[in-house]
This record gives C-alpha cells, structure tokens and sequence, in this order.
C-alpha cells in the first residue's frame, strides 16, 4: 500500500468488500481509499466489479463482507438517500433522469425551492442555470430533458451530481457520450473541485483521459484488486491495460485449427440502418470468429442485422458466396440454417412462460409436423430430448416451464433450440452471462465441439478470457465499425494487448 | 430415446419438489387427474354446477325442460362471442368490434339471402368470410401502425356498425329461409342443437392450438412477440391470423343469434355492437385465458360462458331485474380481473428465482 502524496487521511476507504450475486463472486475482498483533493481512477474490464463497488459505496447493494469507513469511522448504507446525506454524489454510467420534467427539475429534484408549499419556479430554474455556468452548459433549464442531445443528457446528469456540494464525487463513464470539447470543461471543473479538496472518483474506458486526469488508481480484476490506490505517477497505458487484463494463465485448446473451405460469411464495407459502417470481415465452417469490443461498439446489433432483425443499407453480405440481403428471421433460419443465441435470455431468447419442449422445438415446428401442420407433443418431445439430453438440462421433464429453471439451464435451452435447428453458423451473444461456472466450462467445451464438427460460429463476449479460450481470430469492433482484426495465436498477453490497442485507437489507424 | 412421460429426470430435485403440483400456464395435456382438480377449469365447473343446484332449489323455473333448452341455446351462442375475443386476448390484444362485426356478417347474411337470393350453404360461409375479412383488416391494422389493437378495434368499431347502418338503412331483414330458421329450434331433450355447433368450433379451437405448428406459433409469439420473432416465428403474421379468426367467429355468432331471433336486426347486439363486449370478455377471463397472452383455455372460456349463462338465467328467474343482473356481471368481471392479475403475479413469482 502506498502512501498518498497529500499525507491525508482517506476520506473514504473500503477495506475487503465482497459480494456475491446467483452464481457470480462479483466483488472479491476488494478495496479503495479516496482521499480528498485527489482525482483516482477506477479501472476494470466490463464485469470486473467496478459498477458492483459503486453500488457498494452509494448504498444500492449492501456488501455481503468488508468494511466501509467515512472519515475512519465505520459507515453503512442502507439505501441511496443515506450516501447522498453523508456528502456522496454520484453520476452514474445509465440515464437516471425523468424524460418528461425540465432540466431544472431534473437537477434540482431531491432539493425542490418551495414558498408557501408550491414550487418556486424561478428560483428552481436560477439555481439550475448557476449550476450549470460552472460547467459552461448553456441549456435552457426550463427545457424538458427528452428533447436533449445524449450528450446533453449526460451533462445535465453531471450537474446533478455537481449540484450536490459533495466531498465524495463518482462518476461512472461520464465522458462515454460527449464530446472532446465538453470533456476539456468536466476535467477542468473537476480539478478545480479536487483543488477544493472533494475527492474524486473516475470510472473511464478511455485511458488517455485517465493518464491526463486522474493521480492515483486502482484496477479491478475479477472482483479482486489487480491494484489498490497507486499513485498514477510513473505508470503508462501498458501498465494499465496489463493490470486490466492480467496474466492468468487461459486453457486455450486446439488452437491449431485450419478451417477450409469457402467462407460461410462474408461481409464487405456492410453498413446498416442501425448506425454500422465499415463493416468487414468473414468466417469460414469449422472456425470460431470473436467479435470483441465495449459495451455499446454495436456488437449485438450486427448479429441482429446478420440474422435479418434489422436492415443491412450498403456494403454486401455474402452467404456462401451468394449476395443476401436478410429480411426475414424465418427464412435466415430456415435457408441458410443461421442461429442467433441471444444475450437476452428473458427478453428474446427464451418464452419463460412456455415449456422447454416449446423453446426447444420452435426453430424446427415446420420440419417435424406433419401435414397441414398437424403437431403432436409426442413428436416433439422424440425431437427435443436428444438435446435435453446431450446439453444435460436438469428438469423433472421437458413440460417444466423455462422460466423455473436456473440460468445455466435457461442458457442451455437456448443454446439447444438452435442445435436442434441443426445451425450451420451460429451466432452465440454472451453465452456465459449469468451463468455458474459449471456450465460456463461446459457452454465453452460445447462450443468447441460444434466449431470442430463443422459448425462456424460467431462469437461476442466481452469476457477477455472466454475470448481467448474460443476465438480463432477476433475482430475488434468500436462506435458500430470494425477497428481491426487479431489472430489469436494462444499467447494471452499480447493478443489481450493487441485488442486494447485496436479499441483505445479512437480512429488512429491500426494494424 | 425414451416415449414415457418423465423424460431426463436428472436430479435436480429441488427442481422437482417445486414442479411438482403444477398448474402453470403452457398446454400441459398430460395433466394428472389430481393436478386437473386443482386447475382453474375444475373451479368453474364446480361452482357453475354449485349455482344449478342453487337455483333448482330456489326456483321452479330453473329445471323446467324449456328453461333448460333457452339456456343452452343463450350458452352456444355466448360461447362463441367468448371464442371470438378468446382468441385475440392471446395475442395480448382484443377485440372491441367483435360485436360489431357479429352484426356485420349477420346482415351480410341476410342480405345475401334475401336480397340476393343466395342458397343457405353458399350465404352462411360468405358472412364468416365477411367477418373474418373485417377481422383480419384489425389486424393487418394493429400490425403496419404498430399500436395496441384496443385503439384500432375501438375505431374500427364504429366504422363497421356505422358504415352498416348506412347500407342496410337501419332495416332488418326478416325474409329469411325457413330452412335456416330451424337450425337454432333443433333440439335434443333440453339441449339446444346450437351447442353441436358450439362443440364442433370448441373442439376445432382446441386442435389449433394444441395440436398445429400455426397454433403453437400464435401461442409462442403472443407469451413474447420478441423472441419469437427471434425464433423465426412470424409473429406479426400470427396477429392478423388471430384477429381475422375472430372476425370469422362473431360473424358465425351473428350468424347463431340470427337463427334464433328468425331475423337479422341491425340493434340486435345494442348500439354499435357493445351488448356482446361484457358476455366476450366475461368467458375468457373466468376461464384463465391471461390477459397478457400466450395461454389459452378453450374449455375453460367455455365454462366461463356457463357459468355467466347460469347466472344470468337463475337470477332472471329469481325475478332479479335486467339492470341488476348487469351490474352484478360487471362486478364479476371485476373479480376476474382481480383473479387473473394475482395468476399472472404468482406466475412471475415462482419464475423468479
């Protein structure tokens, strides 16, 4: 543990903070000392817990272990309100502002001007507008907050947690939408807050501002300190990005794959009404792709555009050589046997209501009923327990309804419905979200099994090391295109490297 | 491969043990005997026939042969006005203008055959194409403007009654071939020989959606239209399909009670049709079809029907005046509601783990 320059004691510290979630270890005896008049930075790859502490520290989780201290005293939340009245603001990473109320009332809504018990409109809108001016924001505060830019949005979201006079200032990816000129003004407020003497904490994905801005950092790995309050002096972005990614060793298996054969998939310059450009890249039966990049770079809306949800505008996309435009997820699936494993299981994976013999079954009704779409449970479940069987769903029967099942065995449903459709290519989205380890290690080795029978597959995970275990090659995407290619040759380090440094490019050109 | 009835039973015994004494919502036709009289049909059955015994004891009216063969014949009818809206609430949505449309296909049959002269077996399937084409434009409607089929039926409600009033001139037609007549006087014992029609739809119904691809699809994409349409269901499809069949059974409704009155009468469902809303929404809902769709229980908006028709009857014998009967409906339908929404929540509940 190192010693902060300012000699200060913490104004806030977390001493061994874990927290468990259904199958997840998120936080694992993690901890942080923010001091005042410093800037610290809060490192981590998606899931590595850094959401998990803030929530910690705000009081919207309560941790299962560990010690919080506010000024060396011992501190528990219970509950938002509490971390707010104890001088902690926050600005969080999703919108947590009312869409239909002006930017005034959005900023000012725990603190409302009344006289005489109604609302004082001009001293709510004054207020609003000074807080606003030492952000160099000049936006109406009588506007409602729905006709605003993101970027607006996400500066009025900054003025809220400003707006609080608060010692402990988190801002989770508060730059993730703005522009670089509006970033120059946060930063320089911000420092003009530390020079004040509030402590800071900076959650960011982009390490340029973290190396400009922040003087001390702690980098989580897996809900476990890959470092605790270092100073920010005399470490570079190859030190950061290491302790992000870390050097647990990875069983990566067979990596000496050569697909053959013709591309399966080709996609060339393919943009898409949903904002994509510039998309390239292609995959082969027999080989496992992995689409890699942040939370938001567009990853799960391409599998949507490939499968036919949404429409592709220019570029061309080849199926077997053949120049397709997919219109229809139906056809997709049944022409050219093309699956899609959704990430949202409850959203558009599964029916949760329905059986499993249903989920399973849907992709293949049309080939297994018989004339006039005669369909017997009988027929279906001859065509649904093999893979109830192979995938080792637990389940008293296959009329138990999905939504009983744990998540492992949810996934595995929908993994099934797909294997039973007999995909050829198969478009797998976060396969191990939410899921035990268990079956996170099984999914992993059943994917390796398809990809070795002949099934190509695309894979997105923001998960470094499922990637690495998987992928033949990763293509890196970020802001809806693709930022660059990396074949993933099994040595972890310098393939995890290489990927960073497509994604922190920020449009430079790369290899 | 196994063909017996406990597949992949492996472990997973808290699985079991809570999986146990299932009524959950899905088809489910293997369903234990024990399991059936825990279910929501069973509860129907048992009460309708507790409200018989009531009111056979109450009145002398009750029993009597013709009582019966009125309320059977009240009972065909209203369970297929209770199929027309069965079918749309599973798709999540409704159908406000059933009624209207009942009206509609039963002035087209009239006119079909005593303006045109039209022969019975030609007249009757043209009105339930009529009626399953003003259907299928709600859907097609709900579908393209993406909006809730309540606002669309609603509008297409008045449109439908309003454009047959002008047509028709507010005028029946009470010209009607004999032949057709009598099909609603068939009788056997006290059962009216509408209720083999009503059997005939119900069993059809039933066959849709539990034994076809495109039954299983409706049921898939109105439980959750995403990801079925992620599945390759298509699920826009499945909601004109639903709403044209509706269209088609208040028609053959429309059809049954014109029978019966021996006459085609513009008024014969109220003003703009809205008479048959509270018997259409009353069967499905008692019978467990949710409102939020993906399930759906012939036999139980059948019984939903009997049970409505029992009261409805019981409480006219017991000299209970109309108005009442009505408001005392609406407080059942209330209760329903109230019923359905705990079914929903307690579904939710024991998904969430």
């Amino acid at each position: 543990m190192t010693e902060q320059s300012s000699g200060r004691e913490p104004v806030l510290a977390i001493d061994g903070a874990t927290k468990r979630f259904p199958g997840v270890l998120a936080l694992d005896h993690a901890g942080i000392d923010l001091h005042p008049g410093s800037i610290h930075a809060l490192l981590g790859e998606n899931g590595a817990g850094k959401s998990t502490l803030i929530k910690i520290i705000t009081g919207v989780h309560g941790a299962d272990e560990g010690e919080m201290r506010l000024d060396g005293a011992p501190a528990a939340f219970q509950n938002p309100r509490d971390s707010i009245h104890a001088g902690i603001a926050a600005v969080h990473q999703e919108r947590n502002l009312v869409p239909r109320l002006s930017v005034a009332e959005n900023i000012l809504l725990e603190r409302m001007h009344t006289r005489f018990g109604l609302i004082d409109y001009a001293a709510l809108n004054r207020e609003a507008a000074r807080i606003m001016a030492t952000l160099g924001l000049d936006i109406d505060p009588r506007r409602p907050v729905r006709d605003l830019s993101v970027a607006q949005m996400q500066l009025v979201e900054i003025a809220k947690g400003l707006s609080v006079d608060a010692r402990v200032l988190l801002l989770d990816e508060p730059t993730a939408s703005i522009t670089p000129h509006e970033t120059g003004t946060l930063f320089r407020l911000l420092r003009d807050l530390r020079d004040e003497g509030v402590a800071i904490m900076f959650v960011s994905h982009k390490l340029e501002e973290v190396l400009d801005l922040c003087d001390t950092v702690t980098v989580l790995r897996d809900g476990q300190n890959a470092c605790r309050s270092e100073p920010m002096q005399g470490l570079g972005r190859a030190e950061l990005v290491q302790y992000m990614i870390g050097r647990k060793e990875t069983f990566v298996t067979g990596r000496q794959r050569k697909p053959q054969g013709a591309p399966l998939l080709e996609l060339n310059d393919v943009s898409t009404d949903l904002g994509h450009h510039g998309i390239s890249f292609d995959l082969r039966p027999g080989e496992t792709v992995g689409l890699y990049g942040l939370v938001g770079a567009g990853r799960t809306e391409l599998a949507h555009a490939i499968v036919g949800a949404a429409r592709i505008t220019g570029g061309s996309l080849r199926i077997d050589g053949e120049e397709e435009r997919p219109r229809d997820i139906g056809h997709t699936l049944r022409q050219h046997r093309i699956g899609y494993v959704s990430e949202d299981r409850k959203g558009e994976g599964l029916v949760l209501m329905h059986s499993i013999r249903t989920n399973i079954a849907v992709t293949i009704w049309q080939r297994i009923a018989g004339r006039l779409g005669w369909l017997t449970p009988a027929t279906e479940k001859r065509a649904v327990l093999p893979f109830v069987e192979k995938l080792e769903i637990r389940a008293p029967s296959v009329d138990q309804p999905v939504g009983l099942l744990s998540g492992g065995n949810q996934q595995k449903v929908s993994v099934a419905k797909w294997l039973a459709a007999e995909a050829r290519l198969l478009i797998i989205d976060e396969p191990t979200v939410g899921v035990d380890i268990q079956t996170k290690a099984y999914l992993h080795e059943l994917i390796h099994d398809l990809v070795e029978q002949g099934t190509a597959v695309l894979l997105i995970s923001s998960d470094m090391p499922e990637m690495l275990a998987l992928a033949d090659r990763i293509v890196v995407m970020h802001e809806f295109t693709v930022t660059g290619e990396v074949p993933n040759d099994g040595s972890s380090g310098e393939v995890s490297g290489a990927i960073m440094r497509c994604i922190h490019a920020e449009g430079e050109e790369v290899a | 491969m196994t063909r017996t009835d406990q597949p992949a039973a492996t472990g997973a015994d808290r699985e079991r043990k809570r999986g146990g004494a299932g009524m959950a919502a899905g088809p489910k036709p293997g369903r234990a005997a024990l399991g059936w009289l825990a279910s929501n049909e069973a509860g129907l059955l048992m009460i309708t026939l507790l409200f018989v015994l009531l009111f056979s004891q109450l009145t002398a009216g009750f029993t009597s042969l013709f009582n019966l063969y009125a309320l059977t014949r009240v009972l065909a009818i209203d369970a297929v006005i209770g199929f027309s809206m069965m079918v749309v609430l599973v798709t999540g949505g409704l159908n406000l203008a059933a009624g209207a449309i009942g009206v509609c296909g039963a002035m087209a049959a009239g006119w079909f055959m005593q303006a045109l002269g039209l022969p019975v077996w030609l007249a009757l399937p043209l009105a339930l194409c009529v009626g399953a084409l003003l259907g299928a434009l709600n859907g097609a409607l709900t579908v393209w403007m993406d909006v809730h089929s309540f606002v669309v039926t609603l509008a297409t409600m008045s449109i439908f009654f309003g454009t047959m009033i002008l047509l028709t001139e507010a005028r029946a037609f009470s010209d009607l071939p004999p032949g057709y007549v009598a099909l609603a006087k068939t009788r056997y014992g006290f059962w009216s020989g509408l209720l083999v029609v009503t059997a005939i739809v119900g069993v059809l119904l039933w066959l849709l959606f539990h034994r076809t691809t495109l039954g299983r699809q409706i049921l898939i994409a109105g439980a959750n239209p995403r990801a079925a349409a992620m599945s390759g269901v298509p699920a826009g499809l499945t909601v004109i399909v639903c709403h044209a069949l509706s269209g088609g059974l208040a028609a053959l409704a429309g059809l049954m009670l014109t029978s019966r009155n021996g006459a085609a009468l513009p008024s014969m469902a109220g003003q703009l049709g809205m008479d048959w809303l509270l018997p259409a929404f009353l069967a499905p809902i008692l019978g467990g079809t949710l409102l939020t769709g993906g399930t759906v229980s012939v036999a139980g908006t059948f019984l939903g029907a009997a049970l409505v028709t029992v009261l409805t009857n019981g409480l006219l014998q017991l000299q209970v005046g109309e108005f009442w009967i009505q408001a005392f409906l609406g407080a059942i339908l209330l209760i329903a509601v109230a019923l359905d929404r705990l079914r929903a929540v307690w579904i939710e509940r024991r998904r969430v783990r």
